[in-house]
């Protein structure tokens, strides 16, 4: 960083741009609502009035096509999974996964005797963050979009791949 | 003048939809704007909850009820141990029946302000439906103050409760019924006599009672459209009997009977009435009584079978259940309230333009988990 | 098992439920001695089944109001007169057992009939008895009389054909679709008669006690695959 140290006033500050990306990328996750069963009432109590996921810069969307976070909250079934791959291919690359609640982490209560219940959705499609509970808290659901603003912090999008 | 007739579009609503409540897929055929027939695709959360049932022993059961309906899991547990005790033929005492009672009808506040909020959230007004979580988020509190958990309680057992009231409930409940009934008048002017809200939703998908009783409509849907039926009245159970309130029912106030405005409007007077049993319940309740008294060690109830109805927040809530006298039932069906609910969607949207189906389905408060179990 | 073994386990649990608690912690083989525990824990649940069942057969007379009894056994007489042969085995206060041929008659009466109008049908259920017996059990109700009767009809697996009655009770269409779903009774005469919670290419009647889940569907692993859960 020699060539631009001291060069600006100091209210500028010098990053690389890769981190610059990932800065920007972590802090605007526009998420997909994807509710299917109870976590869906947990996560829109997480986006309503008393949690207000919109103060971190996490803001519902109901298209895939807008959003760069997918929040899984409930239960997957044999018949919507199907749709959660079609739905998952919709989103813009980079995209995230959350799977919110034990029956998207693996099947939760249902795991058992669940014929019609896919075991986990990350049979289907990949999963970033697992929050645990049945159902999760908005707290900890807000903990686990935290975790995933680190996770994409760390990220590298201009960094080429080796091997 | 004759009827024109255009070509048949067929336009697919959901699985994955923000206005079906839901995994819901509706598959519409309309001609233009207007709808000639609605064909309900469901099945998108089954979660084999019968099946569960032939699995687990009885007491395992009363948490899958929760994530039956998950708005209102108090009443799902409340309809369950009801069948239960009936089926065993236990008497609990009535300090375990009044806090039943409470428990019952804050969550029926609480499942109403939710069916509402989201209504006014499916014909564009997401005000009252903030309004209406704020609310509904002091509700959760007082049951988290009692159970702990936020959605999905397991607090009602066979023949008891699993915990009885903390400290402090029965004052925080009176600070929250104090602030909660101004509220709801709030709400009907907020929502309820809002020009655009009347526009889109009077008039709009009316249901006549004979087709209400036909499609086996039941709760707040039936009596919106002018027939008194609730169970807490007509088949008494627990002890709706000692306390006294009054069943709304449709007027057609803004319209006719039986159409979404009502249905909106009966679950605002029900919410009145709900506060009113609250506060009955709580100077009856009775100050000492052990909430495990009548529980039985375990649960293996006498060869045979019995159909039970409660009244949930969504209606009739039925539970069949055959014991073979073993600790597992033998079979365990739940005749679901919101099933049926949504049965008759085909019959009162037809001939209705493309932006009511959603204003139809919003009045219906269908709830996805408990219609496909 | 050895004979012998099984013999000693036999004995030790007798004496055990006569009274005699060393008698299963005598046994010197560890093996046997944990079979015997496990044959006394058996024998123990089902003894106080027996007692249950012996107690509980006198009670419902007493438990069921008279009221519905009396729905039950009015229905009944009724239809003994008017539709002679479609009451089927022994009868009950607690519910009608029908034969399916003319169930669609019996029911469009049921409900036309002025003494019962049972204009609502509450709830379908399906049911697997075992040994090859399926059986739909109706509950009705009267919203003009107040009051309920249970109506079973029981067919067997090989040709569970059962008259459809969604054209009178509309709400029966779909109840229909969810029994057929999880039993595979065919209710003949329904106009719409398909798959209504499960996808349509699903093999199998879920509900049925001898029922197997498929391995894959639609390539997607169904039973558990995930290891070490237990």
């Amino acid at each position: 960083m020699g060539l631009l140290e001291n060069r600006f006033d100091d209210n500028v500050v010098v990053e690389k741009l890769d981190k610059l990306l990932s800065w920007a990328r972590s802090t605007s996750p526009w998420f997909f609502q994807f509710g299917t069963a109870c976590c869906a009432i947990e996560m829109m109590a997480a986006a309503a009035s008393r949690h207000d996921l919109m103060r971190i810069g996490i803001i519902p969307r109901s298209s895939p096509r807008q959003a760069d976070v997918m929040i899984v909250a409930g239960t997957v079934t044999m018949k919507m999974a199907l749709r959660v791959k079609k739905l998952y291919e919709q989103m813009a690359d980079p995209k995230y996964v959350v799977a919110m609640g034990s029956c998207a982490t693996s099947g939760g209560p249902y795991w058992q005797h669940g014929y019609h219940v896919l075991k986990g959705v990350d049979l289907v499609i990949p999963v970033d963050v697992y929050v645990p509970g049945c159902p999760p808290r908005p707290e900890a659901l807000i903990e686990g979009l935290l975790k995933l603003q680190e996770q994409i912090l760390e990220g590298r999008p201009l960094t080429r791949k080796t091997g | 003048m004759g009827v024109v007739h255009g070509q048949e579009m067929v336009l697919n609503i959901g699985p994955q939809h923000p206005a079906t409540h839901g995994v819901l897929r509706l598959q519409v055929k309309t001609d233009g704007e207007v709808i000639s027939e609605i064909t309900p695709y469901l099945g998108y959360l089954h979660r084999c909850f019968e099946k569960h049932c032939e699995n687990v022993s009885y007491e395992q059961v009363i948490p899958f009820t929760d994530r039956c309906d998950y708005l209102a899991s108090m009443t799902m547990n409340f309809g369950y141990v009801v069948a239960m005790e009936q089926l065993m033929d236990i008497k609990v005492n009535d300090r375990v029946q009044y806090i039943r009672v409470i428990m019952a009808e804050l969550q029926r506040i609480a499942s109403h302000l939710l069916a509402t909020g989201v209504f006014g959230l499916d014909l564009g007004a997401f005000t009252p439906f903030l309004h209406m979580l704020r609310d509904r988020e002091r509700i959760i509190d007082l049951f988290e103050m009692t159970c702990g958990a936020r959605l999905l309680y397991n607090y009602m057992w066979v023949g008891g409760l699993s915990h009885d009231l903390p400290k402090g409930f029965v004052e925080e409940t009176l600070r929250f019924l104090d602030y909660f009934e101004p509220k709801v008048d709030e709400f009907e002017n907020l929502l309820g006599h809002n020009k655009i809200f009347v526009e889109r939703t009077a008039d709009i998908g009316i249901m006549p009672a004979e087709v209400a009783i036909n499609y086996g409509v039941t709760g707040p849907n039936l009596r919106a459209s002018g027939i008194k039926w609730d169970l807490r009245k007509d088949d008494p159970y627990s002890v709706y009997d000692r306390l006294d309130f009054d069943v709304p029912i449709g007027l057609g106030i803004k319209g006719t009977v039986g159409d979404s405005w009502d249905r909106f409007y009966v679950r605002l007077q029900e919410m009145r009435q709900s506060i009113n049993i609250v506060r009955q319940a709580i100077d009856k309740l009775p100050k000492d009584g052990d909430v495990h008294q009548s529980m039985p060690k375990k649960i293996r109830p006498p060869k045979g079978s019995i159909y039970s109805r409660t009244e949930s927040p969504r209606g009739d809530l039925g539970y069949y259940i055959e014991s073979d006298g073993s600790d597992t039932p033998y079979r365990l069906k739940m005749r679901s309230p919101a099933f049926t609910a949504l049965g008759v969607l085909n019959e009162i949207a037809g001939g209705w333009l493309m932006s009511d189906v959603l204003a139809i389905l919003g009045s219906l408060d269908i709830v996805l988990g408990e219609i496909d179990r | 098992m050895s004979e012998d073994k099984q013999k000693l386990i036999n004995d030790a649990v007798e004496k055990a439920l006569a009274g005699d608690a060393d008698a299963v912690n005598n046994i010197e083989d560890r093996v046997t001695r944990a079979k015997a525990k496990a044959a006394l824990v058996k024998a123990q649940r089902e003894q106080p089944k027996k007692e249950d069942s012996n107690d509980d057969a006198s009670k419902p007379d007493e438990k069921e109001p008279p009221v519905s009894n009396n729905t039950v056994q009015k229905v009944s007489a009724s239809l003994a007169a008017k539709f002679p042969k479609s009451l089927d085995g022994e009868q009950n206060s607690d519910w009608i057992q029908l034969k399916p041929e003319n169930w669609f008659e019996i029911a469009k009466w049921l409900k036309d009939n002025p003494d019962f109008y049972f204009d609502s049908l509450q709830c379908n259920t399906g049911f697997d008895l075992g040994e090859g017996l399926l059986e739909s059990r109706y509950n009705f109700h009267s919203m003009k009389h107040l009051h309920c009767v249970e109506i079973r009809i029981r067919v067997s697996a090989e040709k569970p054909d059962i008259p459809s009655v969604e054209s009178l009770w509309r709400v029966a269409d779909w109840f229909e679709r969810e029994t057929y779903d999880m039993f595979g009774i065919n209710f003949t005469g329904h106009s719409d008669l398909r798959r209504i919670l499960l996808p349509e290419d699903w093999e199998g009647w879920p509900l049925r006690k001898d029922y197997e889940e498929q391995e894959t569907y639609h390539g997607i692993v169904v039973p558990k695959v995930k290891e070490g859960w237990e």
